[in-house]
């Protein structure tokens, strides 16, 4: 085996609530917004329900394949050509979205607080920080995410708290006014986060106590699904019907707080939090990326291979959309679908054929010795 | 402009290449030769990138395929 660290289920469980709330928090309540309006903040919960489905997947592969990642029981269940085939659709898959994450990082960095700073330096930054994290290894990074949390949580808590004095509850009203399918709709945009949830897949392995992954990845959805929803209701009660206009509505509220005059521009904190959060991402995605690549290839140790690997995601961070507006787009319309048929579809077919060839060695087996 | 963007990535492989190096084992052939792949790789991808910024990407890719189920979503 390649990662020798041993990482605790709890930390996991943490290491993937940052993970996807990082971004989710920012971007998504407007993109929710432009569907499900002001039922925006139902939207998480019908999301969750792919949330717990992919956990389920993953950790029902885990068991039938206790000592492996994605990458090798793949080729395990499909064979040596179909299984490198996959391993291939999910290797590119994280490089793109890594590059994706990567550039939603360095424009609303560049967009928000460096103005005058190239875009390519704020991503190529974080990308050579995210590297030492990577060569440190799985450990490191699961203590960096227990470091991380606390503090994350603690300032949202805060930042809600804060904006009480401007929050306007009538903005919900009428809850469902066209029925269900507005949130519906809505859920489709979360429901692409929470696939990410799959790259628990890459983490397993190296859990050391097994028995209690399921339950941290099930803890790990539903925190992920209250924080999103809080966010969504503090949004919605302080902009209101304004949010599908924002790019960055959490941003853009936080600004609203102002408490006798002294306490204002609070967004620094918001940006403080996303960069830490955004960096636990990368390094999350970054880490399952060079420890894919190096399964796939079946090298023996996957240091070498992280720095060409951020020079690629440098590239494709910076390939993957001309602008914001583009990026913004595709993360509304293509995107979803895209994430939720590689991180649940892909898997949920690996696991019905796994299942299926357990059952049919079994009563094979049966045979010979009936 | 582009011969100092090319000249940039450049130097920027030529220092990975200097800092990997000499840290890879002399027994890991396969990882040297991985290593190498990858990293020729990127050069190229990014004096592509730089000579025509325009290329279509992998993002424009994956919205072809998806695009009937994104419409679903409207706009």
């Amino acid at each position: 085996m390649i990662e020798k660290g041993k990482i605790s289920a709890t930390q996991m469980g943490i290491m993937m609530y940052l993970t996807i709330i990082a971004t989710a928090i920012l971007l998504v309540p407007a993109i929710t917004a432009r569907q499900a309006k002001q039922d925006m903040w139902l939207s998480p919960f019908w999301a969750s329900f792919i949330g717990f489905l992919t956990v389920y997947i993953a950790v029902q592969l885990h068991q039938l394949y206790p000592q492996k990642n994605l990458i090798e029981y793949s080729e395990d269940i499909l064979g040596k050509f179909l299984g490198k085939a996959v391993g291939l659709i999910f290797l590119f898959f994280y490089l793109h979205v890594s590059g994706i994450i990567i550039r939603e990082y360095g424009e609303f960095i560049v967009g928000s607080f460096l103005l005058h700073t190239p875009l390519v330096f704020v991503m190529g930054t974080i990308i050579l920080v995210c590297s030492f994290a990577v060569r440190c290894g799985l450990e490191v990074i699961g203590r960096l995410a227990e470091m991380i949390v606390p503090v994350v949580i603690i300032m949202i808590l805060i930042l809600l708290i804060l904006l009480i004095p401007d929050m306007e509850v009538a903005n919900m009203f009428p809850i469902m006014e066209k029925g269900m399918m507005p949130s519906l709709k809505g859920a489709v945009i979360p429901q692409g986060w929470f696939t990410e949830f799959f790259l628990i897949a890459f983490l397993l392995p190296y859990v050391a106590d097994r028995n209690k992954a399921k339950k941290w990845g099930m803890i790990s959805v539903v925190a992920v699904m209250l924080t999103l929803s809080f966010v969504n209701i503090a949004v919605l009660f302080v902009l209101g019907e304004l949010t599908a206009g924002f790019i960055y509505p959490a941003m853009s509220a936080v600004r609203y707080i102002s408490i006798a005059g002294f306490l204002e521009h609070i967004e620094a904190i918001v940006a403080a939090l996303w960069v830490a959060g955004v960096f636990l991402k990368i390094a999350v995605f970054y880490y399952a990326l060079v420890l894919g690549t190096a399964q796939w290839l079946n090298l023996s140790d996957y240091r070498p291979i992280i720095f060409p690997v951020g020079f690629l995601l440098l590239l494709f961070s910076i390939w993957s959309a001309s602008n914001l507006m583009e990026l913004t787009h595709f993360l509304g319309s293509s995107s979803p679908f895209y994430r939720i048929s590689i991180q649940m579809g892909i898997p949920l077919i690996l696991l019905f054929i796994a299942k299926w060839r357990k059952r049919a060695s079994n009563s094979n087996q049966g045979k010979y010795q009936g | 402009m582009k011969t100092g963007f090319i000249l940039g990535t450049l130097v920027l492989v030529a220092l990975i290449f200097l800092y990997e190096w000499p840290r890879i084992n002399r027994t890991q052939k396969k990882e040297k030769i991985v290593f190498i792949a990858l990293l020729s790789l990127g050069t190229i991808l990014a004096i592509v990138l730089i000579l025509n910024p325009d290329l279509p990407g992998p993002t424009q890719m994956i919205d072809y395929i998806y695009k009937p189920l994104g419409r679903m979503l409207g706009k």
